[in-house]
């Protein structure tokens, strides 16, 4: 007996020093990681002075930072054009690169206080706050003029500045900006194979459209002798575009809310909301629109309108990119068409399309310093340089050199994005692969628009929403634009919004998914029950917290 | 006392030891997290922590029993385990003993895996299968259903309210009904031949000797099954409701877990969410205790 109990004692014992050793091993690799970054410390304060002339001397900073990235892109160490701006700027940049489920990752991170120098694509405004200490601000170095670059995107649009500062004054991230992007996500295309063999006309009214939509629908437009195969409108969630043509000036629009005559509103509860859903239900109801259009997932959405081979399948429909909506087989077959008007004698000026400017050309937080970094003079010139003109187009389309190839130096000040080196890949999942891309600290000034030629894609993105043009620069110089993506709350009114908008979606969700499929249901006698039920939930509140926080944004950037 | 403890810990202390990593997990991972609760009475603020938030009260419990979601999420909850309690706790049983009177012991073997295969599929497999099946246009099951005269023409499974609550209910016990007969299986494999045989004498045939043989064999079981799920009463799996929810149908299918998820996690209001999450635990341990006292008071069985 009592020898078994040694032999109990005995294993316990090594079971101990087992998980002794484990932990003795552990530290040990904290210690080695923490020696690591000693020798890097020791490399910054001897470059801390001679910052730019270190690259001349061969003397190079060490730096290290962290990339949230896609998962297409590939190793950054691989991207020469960053190879050559850490070289122009003398620094050395030990890189950790995190492709997935960076957002769990990162609270461990941040909560654990042991971040790398710079993080690029992986911070949020709300970051700041929550892990107040572990950033440095970046105010004091553009004042003292340290980011002449930065500085100078702050100069030419001011409203960037009011985004990223927070309410001490204080810059934790830097935002982005660029010009080239189209001003409205979505393009309504029609079937013109199908429009020109039944012999018809394109449509210039919605009411034309409806007539159009009809033929679609009993015509067999695809000529596959089955009448019942062709889906003449089909849409994905609420189609806000549309609403657009129906009066609803939706300038840079936020769940539902936009400014006219400077008064924040609702299209959820506007008279032309009502009878825009009016014509929806009708469609609807004439079996018009796609039967799922409310139940069907986004990848059905999208492989039905790339039709069974050559035969097309949807004829109207809204999209960002042919290419993209449709595939290659039947893309060639659709053209874009303008914003509608509702009826023949509708005024034209009343007629708007979905205008997103703000959302497509701006992000927050791109990039971010730790507090603890030991060289701050040559971190934070490395990231101004992001933000300079020709570095910018290489951050979001990839390198302008002879190894990366992706961009084009005409000579002139003008450059060219060249096409995939690679030629069975896409353009869009080539500037991905060579490029940080979207979401990246960037500045591509407004006259970049005039000096950069694009990718084919790109280009066939603009051109597809010429068509729009008329419409959006008529918005742009009547309309007010909703300010939504610069607008800060405090704790309490975000509280509120989110409280109250949870209810008031509750009801529009299902008011708007009820009345577009059941024709039964009269609109016109329904509707001034439900403009009052979402009021009372929670819409007059949000209305006047926004309009409050609208005017103050306004008194700010006066 | 103390001395009765402490020579009862030294009596047995090999068992001790033996659950002393089931307790550790459940110390760790179910007591510990539970700190966590006073986030419904603080007004949660990042920059303090969890624990940092002044002090409110009940203040988001009247909110939420104020809020107009109130009735509608309780509503819904409430009306989807129900059904999902009533239809699908009988279905296991009789599974059980329809399986457990197959003679043939390799028709039992492929019946019996066939029926519990279908556990396995994960949720948002089995959700991707209902829309493919039920879908309006291109759906094999309501095509049938349409073909057949069941349902009207016009109708989407996948849409219409009142087709929610017999999709999910259904769906569910396809999924999980021969997974949860395997335990009423193990219960009569353990009944005594010798009572069969005394049956048969008696004159019983098939089905008598399951009414006064099999189904009293399986009582204790049966009540410790329905204590258990009485517990879950306003838990509904959170996942297949959130994925089988759409606009058209939201009216019944926003369920307390799925309105805890919007407000809050995506809408970040984290101490208004811990407080609707813990008054539905509040609600499920009531329900528990209520069904345990009347069992024990009726049956004399019971969890403790």
């Amino acid at each position: 007996m009592i020898r078994k109990k040694w032999l109990a004692l005995l294993l316990a014992g090594c079971m101990a020093a087992g998980v002794l050793a484990g932990c003795g091993n552990s530290q040990g690799v904290g210690k080695d990681t923490a020696a690591s970054s000693d020798t890097s410390d020791q490399g910054g304060q001897s470059g801390e002075k001679a910052e730019k002339e270190s690259a001349s001397t061969g003397e190079k900073v060490k730096l290290t930072a962290l990339i949230s990235k896609h998962s297409l892109t590939k190793d950054v160490n691989e991207m020469e054009w960053l190879n050559i701006l850490e070289e122009e700027n003398g620094v050395d940049i030990e890189w950790q690169q995190i492709t997935a489920d960076w957002d769990q990752k990162k609270s461990v991170m941040f909560a654990g206080g042991d971040i790398p120098d710079i993080l690029f694509k992986a911070t949020a405004t709300t970051d700041f706050a929550t892990y107040n200490g572990l950033f440095e601000n970046l105010a004091p170095y553009i004042e003292a003029g340290d980011m002449p670059n930065v500085a100078g995107m702050f100069e030419d649009h001011p409203e960037l500045r009011t985004l990223c500062t927070d309410e001490n004054g204080a810059i934790y991230g830097l935002p982005n900006y660029r010009s080239l992007w189209p001003r409205t996500n979505r393009v309504l295309y029609i079937n013109k194979t199908w429009v020109d063999a039944l012999g018809l006309q394109m449509p210039s009214t919605m009411d034309e459209l409806h007539e159009v939509l009809l033929a679609f629908r009993d015509k067999d437009p695809n000529g596959n002798g089955d009448t019942t195969d062709e889906i003449p409108l089909d849409f994905n969630g609420f189609p806000s575009f549309l609403l657009g043509c129906f009066g609803v000036p939706l300038m840079n629009e936020s769940d539902g809310y936009y400014v006219e005559d400077g008064t924040v509103k609702n299209f959820r509860v506007d008279e032309n909301y009502k009878e825009f859903m009016i014509w929806l239900q009708e469609l609807y109801g004439e079996g018009l629109i796609n039967e799922e259009v409310i139940t069907q997932d986004y990848s059905k959405f999208q492989s039905l309108a790339r039709g069974e081979g050559t035969t097309a399948k949807v004829g109207v429909t809204l999209g960002w990119e042919s290419g993209d909506r449709f595939g290659t087989e039947v893309a060639d077959q659709y053209v874009p068409l303008p914003a509608l008007k509702p009826h023949a004698d509708s005024d034209e000026n009343e007629v708007y399309w979905g205008y997103y400017y703000d959302n497509n050309s701006v992000n927050a937080a791109t990039v971010a310093l730790s507090a603890n970094c030991k060289n701050m003079e040559a971190a934070v010139s490395f990231i101004d340089d992001f933000y300079a003109e020709e570095i910018g187009i290489q951050v979001l389309f990839g390198g302008m050199n002879e190894v990366d190839n992706c961009i084009q130096d005409n000579g002139d000040g003008t450059y060219t994005v060249l096409p995939p080196a690679d030629s069975s890949i896409d353009p869009g999942t080539w500037k991905w692969t060579n490029s940080f891309a979207d979401y990246s600290p960037y500045y591509i000034a407004d006259d970049m628009k005039d000096k950069l030629t694009m990718g084919e894609d790109m280009a066939r993105v603009l051109a597809e929403r010429e068509p729009l043009d008329p419409t959006l620069d008529l918005m742009e110089e009547k309309c007010d634009t909703y300010p939504a993506k610069f607008i800060n709350y405090t704790t309490d009114e975000n509280a509120d919004l989110a409280m109250n908008q949870s209810n008031i979606n509750n009801i529009v969700d299902q008011t708007y998914a009820a009345w577009l499929t059941d024709s039964t249901r009269n609109i016109e006698e329904e509707w001034d029950a439900y403009v009052k039920s979402v009021y009372d939930i929670g819409l007059a509140q949000n209305l006047e917290i926004r309009q409050t926080a609208y005017e103050r944004y306004l008194e700010a950037t006066k | 006392m103390g001395r009765k403890i402490f020579s009862a810990l030294k009596r047995d202390w090999q068992l001790w030891v033996m659950i002393l990593p089931a307790l550790a997990y459940i110390i760790i991972f179910c007591y510990g997290p539970m700190y966590g609760i006073q986030l419904a009475f603080r007004r949660y603020d990042f920059s303090k922590g969890l624990t940092g938030g002044d002090w409110v009260g009940l203040k988001y419990f009247m909110q939420y029993f104020q809020s107009p979601m109130f009735g509608t999420t309780l509503r819904n909850t409430f009306v989807i385990s129900f059904f999902s309690l009533i239809c699908g706790f009988p279905v296991p049983i009789l599974l059980a003993l329809v399986i457990n009177s197959l003679r043939q012991q390799k028709l039992r073997r492929v019946v019996q895996t066939a029926v519990y295969m279908p556990y396995f599929i994960s949720t948002v497999v089995m959700v991707a299968i209902l829309q493919i099946l039920l879908s309006p246009s291109t759906g094999v099951v309501s095509g049938l259903l349409k073909s057949s005269h069941l349902i009207p023409q016009s109708v989407n499974l996948l849409g219409t309210p009142g087709a929610f609550v017999p999709v999910y209910v259904l769906s569910g016990i396809w999924q999980s009904a021969g997974w949860n007969s395997i335990i009423f299986i193990a219960a009569l494999s353990s009944v005594d031949g010798q009572l069969y045989d005394a049956a048969r004498v008696d004159g019983a045939n098939r089905f008598k000797q399951v009414i006064h043989v099999e189904l009293p064999a399986l009582v204790p079981t049966i009540v410790i099954l329905l204590i258990m799920n009485m517990g879950r009463v306003l838990s509904v799996g959170f996942e297949k409701v959130f994925l089988m929810q759409n606009d058209m149908n939201i009216s019944v299918s926003e369920v307390i877990s799925t309105y805890v998820f919007n407000i809050g996690v995506q809408s970040g209001q984290f101490s208004f969410g811990s407080a609707v999450g813990l008054f539905n635990t509040i609600v499920n341990f009531v329900f528990l205790m209520i069904a345990n006292m009347v069992s024990r008071k009726t049956a004399d069985i019971s969890l403790m």
